[in-house]
């Protein structure tokens, strides 16, 4: 499974997914012209990552978005799904949320995932601006 | 909000007279009438983002502004009727509207306005979301953005309903509207106010 790195754009999120070192990592503002375009293949990426790992080992996923976009919301909302289920048969996810502290909108979407997708290993970082 | 197109002279553009009536003693601190493309909204959005900053916003309102303004510009480029998609797409359809948004202030809160034509079924859409969240407590709204996060999408959807819902959420009043006639069409022309 090949490794994906896409450099942030203007309005697109720094994408770096090590699936060699179990390492997926998001940095920067999301609100791509087109949403659905962007994140398909990168939630297509993961979804082929899972269906092939063999291994249990855990996956650490360190999401550092400080903007996302409506339509971004809803395809995060799918690649989490997606991580989750790999969660729930055995392999540990663990999800690193960093966010600004003061930010409430990306926190309590972080709350919402946490909420949803039990299986994934949640963590809230409240990072000082 | 009056329901008619504010009538003065006709060599001013009918979106800044608009804005000009709605805005009447506020002040207005950013105006852009034109096309709208991902570029431009990119550039315009770092342009309101330095404004609203030496104007003195508080964090939460300069997030919640910007927040705001990208879901009302990304609907300008998805909903407007006035556009021209260019042939050099490779990946990206490339897809431009004409739209106006402005943004003015008054006593500390600010507010959005955009405007942009849109076709007259595309404005039923619209009319019946808005009446809808206007009926809505922000607790609803709340709930109800939860709700549409987790829902099956329609496929070509964009993610119109959870972007008005957004902009609803961070609002400090319920959302205003109005579809207006355009003089020699059957589009209507779509406004959309949000109070920060």
């Amino acid at each position: 499974m090949t490794n994906i790195f896409i450099p942030a754009s203007t309005s697109s999120p720094e994408v770096d997914f090590q699936f060699d070192q179990r390492r997926l990592s998001l940095k920067g503002e999301a609100y791509p012209e087109n949403a659905a375009l962007f994140w398909a293949d990168i939630v297509a990426a993961v979804r082929q990552f899972i269906q092939e790992d063999k291994s249990d080992a855990p996956i650490t996923v360190d999401v550092a978005l400080s903007y996302f976009n409506s339509s971004s919301a809803k395809m995060l909302f799918s690649l989490f799904d997606a991580l989750n289920e790999k969660a729930a048969t055995g392999s540990s996810v663990i999800l690193n949320w960093f966010h600004d502290e003061e930010d409430d909108t990306i926190y309590e979407f972080g709350q919402e995932l946490c909420e949803d997708f039990t299986h994934l290993s949640f963590h809230d970082h409240a990072t000082q601006s | 909000m009056t329901a008619h197109i504010p009538t003065s002279n006709s060599h001013q553009s009918l979106h800044w007279r608009i804005c000009c009536q709605s805005a009447e003693r506020h002040k207005v601190i950013f105006y852009y009438e034109g096309y709208f493309s991902q570029t431009i909204i990119v550039a315009v959005s770092d342009a309101v983002k330095m404004r609203i900053e030496h104007l003195g916003a508080a964090g939460l309102t300069r997030r919640k502004l910007f927040s705001s303004f990208i879901e009302m510009t990304q609907n300008i480029i998805h909903y407007s009727v006035d556009a021209y998609t260019r042939d050099d797409s490779t990946v990206f359809n490339n897809e431009v509207r004409h739209g106006s948004i402005c943004i003015s202030t008054d006593a500390g809160r600010y507010h959005l306005h955009c405007a942009n034509p849109v076709h007259a079924d595309i404005a039923e859409q619209l009319r019946g979301k808005l009446e809808h969240l206007h009926t809505l407590t922000l607790d609803d709204i709340k709930r109800e953005y939860k709700r549409t996060l987790r829902a099956e999408g329609p496929k070509d959807s964009k993610g119109a309903g959870l972007g008005l819902l957004t902009v609803a959420r961070d609002a400090s009043e319920p959302l205003e509207f109005e579809f207006m006639p355009l003089p020699n069409s059957e589009d209507v022309l779509f406004y959309l106010k949000a109070t920060i």
